[in-house]
């Protein structure tokens, strides 16, 4: 697949010139700024937070707005009548969310270990990072499926943090029975936040066994059910070139 | 080298065809063109010939094979130019050029081309910056970037302005002369007359008629000659039909009287797409 390199290289290329590497690195800075002021255990509990933001939040972003763009700009329309593939070009996607979330993990590690002087477990930790970017880039292509613009990209996201992510917070607090929680680890966020977690503290071996399975098969279903088949119709959908 | 059978499309989203069954052949080398009013259906066809539009009715066949047979290697060979000129807007011209030429086996050499179309000195430039006009040249040669067999141009020159549009039809034409084939959709009769070998009337996703140009103006122009002369400082005119000139009184006419005008009964293509199809070409 020489193309997807080309793709990979392209998009690193517009990433920088549409001003989001930037935009990114301006929320990693933030997160550096953030732990500046953390210590000890609360420290240590706020890194993989990091993680998760980055790797779930910021790979959606980062998605919807390469897609937004290259709608607006119809250069998908372009892309799709050169030899480029539905799957390489999808792939590129993903690889490139992949690249960035290990650029965030290289950056945010050396900086709190520059700073705080903290470690931890990367070789969980990459892994976690790699298959939550994945899964998310899926959900995030199809969320920008049935988004209009960025600002519908933008409450699509948000819909799916408060359906997925505020009932692990709930139970958290105690307002959500414990019975009902165990099966959170079946919301998306929950699992990745589970994965991410390995890197910093002990969990349980069925947890990541069954948190790297769930994400793998969640992710080749999506692929395969949900961002494939509706590609070209999302494609043509407001082609009007 | 395409044929097409019976062509039917939908959009999804609406309720009538937006091409009705056509049927047409563009023969190898040569430029076909469809001529036809806004929302007559020749961006949908063009769509579905380079397949971005997928679930067509009826069979289109491209040398021999039919076109879903085809998988992603079929663009290789293949040069498109939407109606619409698109471009990365942050990246400069030469970028975006670069970026899809190297998803090529086959490519050619930028420079020429776009000094051939004056953009060689804006090159460094985002194509966000460049006017329509720039626009559309720029995409006309990331039709042409890698080296294509067949060329697929929407209204190629609508928004450019004539001298660059001469510059591009010029290339057209040597595009054809190397033995390149072009299917090419226009709502200006004069870039259909100029390049098309042949050209097919499109109106309400139907087509109408068919034929080289020459042929369609004698099918429907009278065989005439109009004469307008001055005689007693009035202006006077008479008609001869073609058997009629070959008659002494019409030589006596153009020996005797000052002549001011010879117009020959030839009709435009723009009066016989309004005759055939009872549509106009511009609303
Ligand atoms: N994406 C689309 N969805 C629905 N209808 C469309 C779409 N694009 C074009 N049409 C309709 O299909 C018809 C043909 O359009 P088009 O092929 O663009 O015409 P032309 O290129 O000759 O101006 C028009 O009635 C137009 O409104
Ligand atoms: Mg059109």
């Amino acid at each position: 697949m020489p193309n997807l390199r080309v793709l990979i290289q392209g998009e690193f290329i517009r990433l920088n010139k549409y001003n989001l590497f930037a935009a990114n690195f301006v929320v990693l800075l933030f997160w550096v700024f953030l732990a500046w002021f953390l210590e000890g255990e609360v420290l240590r509990q706020f890194i993989p937070v990091i993680f998760l933001m980055d790797s779930v939040m910021m790979t959606i972003l980062l998605v919807g707005a390469t897609l937004f763009y290259e709608k607006k700009e119809h250069t998908i329309n372009s892309v799709m009548v050169t030899p480029v593939t539905e799957n390489e070009y999808l792939l590129s996607k993903i690889l490139v969310n992949a690249l960035n979330s290990l650029i965030t993990v290289a950056f945010i590690s050396l900086a709190v270990y520059l700073i705080k002087g903290v470690t931890y477990n990367y070789w969980l930790l990459v892994p976690a990072v790699l298959i939550v970017t994945v899964v998310h880039t899926l959900i995030g292509i199809r969320l920008s499926y049935s988004a209009k613009d960025f600002t519908s990209l933008l409450i699509n996201y948000m819909i799916y943090v408060f359906v997925f992510v505020l009932p692990p917070v709930f139970a958290q607090f105690g307002l959500i029975d414990a019975s009902v929680a165990r099966f959170f680890i079946l919301l998306p966020p929950e699992a990745s936040s589970i994965l991410i977690g390995t890197g910093f503290v002990e969990v349980e071996l069925w947890k990541i066994l069954f948190g790297y399975s769930y994400l793998a098969l969640l992710s080749m279903v999506l692929f395969r059910f949900s961002v494939k088949p509706k590609f070209n119709e999302y494609m043509m959908k407001e082609m009007g070139v | 080298m395409i044929k097409v059978k019976n062509l039917r499309y939908k959009y999804q989203k609406s309720k009538d065809y937006a091409i009705n069954g056509i049927d047409f052949q563009i023969n190898e080398g040569e430029i076909f063109g469809f001529l036809g009013p806004s929302g007559a259906g020749k961006s949908t066809t063009q769509k579905v010939l380079i397949k971005l539009l997928r679930g067509f009715e009826g069979e289109i066949e491209y040398q021999g094979k039919p076109l879903n047979s085809y998988d992603d290697q079929f663009y290789q060979d293949i040069g498109v130019s939407f109606e619409m000129p698109i471009s990365f807007s942050k990246l400069t011209a030469l970028e975006n050029l670069e970026f899809f030429k190297r998803l090529y086996k086959k490519t050619v050499d930028l420079e020429p081309l776009l000094k051939r179309v004056g953009l060689w000195d804006d090159r460094h430039k985002k194509a966000g910056e460049y006017s329509k006009g720039m626009k559309i040249r720029l995409n006309f040669i990331r039709a042409l970037l890698n080296d294509p067999m067949f060329l697929f141009l929407d209204e190629p020159t609508n928004g450019v302005d004539p001298a660059n549009s001469r510059i591009m039809k010029d290339m057209i034409l040597e595009f054809k002369q190397k033995g390149g084939t072009v299917f090419l959709t226009s709502h200006i009769m004069g870039d259909i007359d100029e390049l098309c070998d042949r050209v097919a009337f499109i109106a309400e996703g139907k087509l109408r008629e068919e034929g080289a140009p020459r042929d369609l103006k004698i099918k429907y122009g009278r065989r005439t000659v109009t004469v307008e002369y001055r005689e007693n400082g009035e202006l006077h005119s008479q008609t001869f039909t073609m058997e009629e000139i070959k008659l002494p009184s019409f030589f006596k006419l153009l020996q005797e009287k000052e002549i001011e005008t010879l117009h020959s009964g030839e009709t435009t293509l723009e009066e016989i797409f309004i005759k055939v199809t009872g549509v106009k070409l511009r609303a």
